[in-house]
């Protein structure tokens, strides 16, 4: 049971730095908390209504009194062990929820105060972080946990710095989890060197030298920055959705940015990635059609390598080794990029055909 | 526990190896663990570092009280798991019939609020030397007070790596390495690849006392 503890004005029931165990609720009299603000060291003098609580945090948190509890005018308290304050609120949790109210606001207060002391804006370090998280698992192959952060990643950053990179790293992580598995396959990345470490809080996060993932035109992005438009906006949204499997979801928000029309880079790349989309819901015929259409429309599209190679997986699931072999022969045949992720795909799709 | 059979629309289930959520994504979300574990972890440097391993009841990702803050560490699946999934807008819902939860949050708010607080005292020392002195007190005190009499003197054994204290003193690795070897030439610390020994910590309550001192 609670004691009432009696207390004279002037004296005083615990003192900052006190080890205590106690939870106080004021009957009757005047008490003061006296502490020093601790970003301006002003003396504070916080009143204690009848009926409130005190020494609440320190109780349940078992760390040193954080300030003195004075006696203004002769008063009664009831002293609660954390034991007896437990068997107390699991009857009266309004009480609880207040005080959670309250602390919630303590704890935002002093985060905020925290924050402005830091060197680094948050939001900066925040968004490289998520970055090198995902290049992280990228390169210790742990590959859902890849394709999840990246999602992540374009989801709050769809005009990121970073955002191109992310991208094609998400699609370095989906293929190397479809044909190796998560823990499989060779390093997608080049040892730890693909981007430097660095700790959470330090300067100069993002202006490190970045390793050999930053491209001079990637480096060039960032002026766009926010002013990016609802339609990358909407695409990235839709690359997070297919990066979580939800490929009904990403084929329908997809087909929106492909029948708009606005943004003809963005239009491009949505109806690239609708036939993605159709060939992971094993939809071989709808995606060869789709991908077919895409061909003849627009024969100059930038991803052309990806979608023969695409077209060609999927006559190979169908069972037409021969189409399929054509296929993989055309991306090989097409100029550009020796190194192309494409190329190297479909060479190797080749190789287990039998061969051109 | 209580009735929580009403809470089903909150429900979700992660399969092993499932990524909760991620370190520095926002988060607006808070969760109480009904079954399976739960790791918690940071990548710091070019290692994933275990922090926690979480079971039922525990609560996770607490700060997203703040809304939007980025999350400082990463939930991952380590079996089947299922969580009940909150935000700050409905999360009196659930405390509201469950006063076991309410109070458990209450605790692990009052133990943030005492964090966040010692690391303010840490960040507004203006000596470098003394920030990263006094993130050992930090850690001596949070340490001392889960285990309570088992010391060896003046001297004390640390579980961190030169990120970590980076990361407390809100300082970049580079500057704390250089300020650690500064105290390890003059034999005030010994430094570890995963931990770091204080020789004497009361030398270390004297030197950042004196420097707090206005």
């Amino acid at each position: 049971m609670p004691k009432v503890g009696t207390y004279r004005a002037n004296s005083v029931i615990y003192f900052q730095g006190d080890q205590g165990d106690k939870i106080y609720v004021l009957q009757r009299g005047r008490v003061s908390l006296n502490y020093n603000d601790i970003e301006t060291g002003k003396l504070i003098r916080e009143i204690i209504q009848t009926g409130e609580f005190f020494g609440v945090k320190s109780a349940l948190g078992r760390y040193p009194r954080e300030e003195n509890a004075v006696v203004l005018e002769d008063a009664n308290v009831l002293a609660f062990t954390v034991p007896e304050f437990e068997a107390f609120s699991m009857s009266n949790t309004r009480i609880i929820i207040k005080m959670l109210k309250v602390f919630s606001n303590q704890l935002r207060h002093i985060h905020k105060q925290v924050e402005n002391l830091m060197e680094n804006p948050t939001a900066v370090n925040a968004e490289m972080g998520l970055f090198k998280t995902g290049e992280y698992y990228l390169r210790s192959r742990m590959y859902s946990q890849a394709r999840y952060v990246l999602g992540r990643y374009l989801t709050y950053y769809p005009a990121g710095k970073m955002a191109e990179q992310a991208g094609r790293y998400l699609e370095t992580a989906e293929a190397s989890l479809a044909r190796y598995g998560d823990g499989k396959g060779p390093a997608p990345l080049a040892g730890s060197q693909a981007s430097s470490p660095a700790a959470p809080s330090s300067p100069g996060f993002s202006a490190d030298q970045g390793g050999p993932s930053f491209s001079s035109s990637q480096a060039a992005k960032p002026s766009e920055g926010a002013s990016l438009s609802d339609v990358a906006k909407e695409y990235y949204n839709a690359v997070s959705l297919f990066s979580q499997e939800k490929y009904q979801e990403a084929l329908k928000a997809l087909k929106a940015i492909a029948d708009g029309g606005d943004d003809s880079e963005y239009v491009a790349k949505a109806q690239f990635d609708m036939g993605r989309c159709l060939f992971a819901l094993s939809q071989w015929d709808l995606a060869i059609k789709h991908f077919t259409g895409i061909v003849q429309s627009a024969p100059k599209h930038p991803d052309m390598a990806d979608i023969l190679y695409i077209m060609g997986q999927s006559w190979d699931k169908k069972g037409d080794k021969a189409r399929a072999k054509a296929f993989f022969a055309k991306v090989l045949s097409m100029p550009g990029d020796e190194d192309s992720s494409a190329r190297i795909k479909a060479k190797k799709a080749l190789n287990a055909l039998g061969g051109a | 526990m209580a009735d929580l059979a009403g809470f089903s629309r909150f429900a979700r289930t992660y399969q092993s190896g499932e990524i909760i959520f991620s370190e520095y994504e926002p988060g607006d979300s808070f969760y109480l663990i009904q079954a399976g574990r739960v790791r918690i972890t940071k990548i710091v440097g070019d290692i994933e570092k275990n922090i926690d391993i979480l079971s039922a009841p525990e609560i996770f990702g607490e700060m997203a009280i703040l809304e939007g803050a980025p999350r400082s560490a990463t939930a991952i699946a380590l079996e089947t798991v299922k969580v009940l999934e909150f935000n700050r807008a409905n999360f009196e819902i659930l405390m509201m019939g469950n006063p076991q939860i309410a109070l458990r949050l209450l605790k692990v708010f009052t133990k943030r609020i005492y964090d966040q607080k010692r690391r303010f005292m840490i960040l507004t020392l203006d000596d470098p030397q003394a920030k990263i002195a006094d993130v050992f007190l930090m850690l001596d005190e949070t340490q001392g007070s889960t285990v309570p009499g088992e010391q060896l003197g003046d001297k004390r054994e640390f579980k961190v790596t030169v990120d970590d204290v980076a990361h407390w003193a809100g300082m970049n690795t580079a500057e704390v390495q250089t300020l650690l070897g500064h105290f390890f030439n003059q034999h005030r610390v010994e430094l570890f690849p995963d931990h770091i020994v204080v020789k004497n910590i009361n030398d270390f309550i004297r030197f950042v006392n004196s420097k707090r001192k206005k």
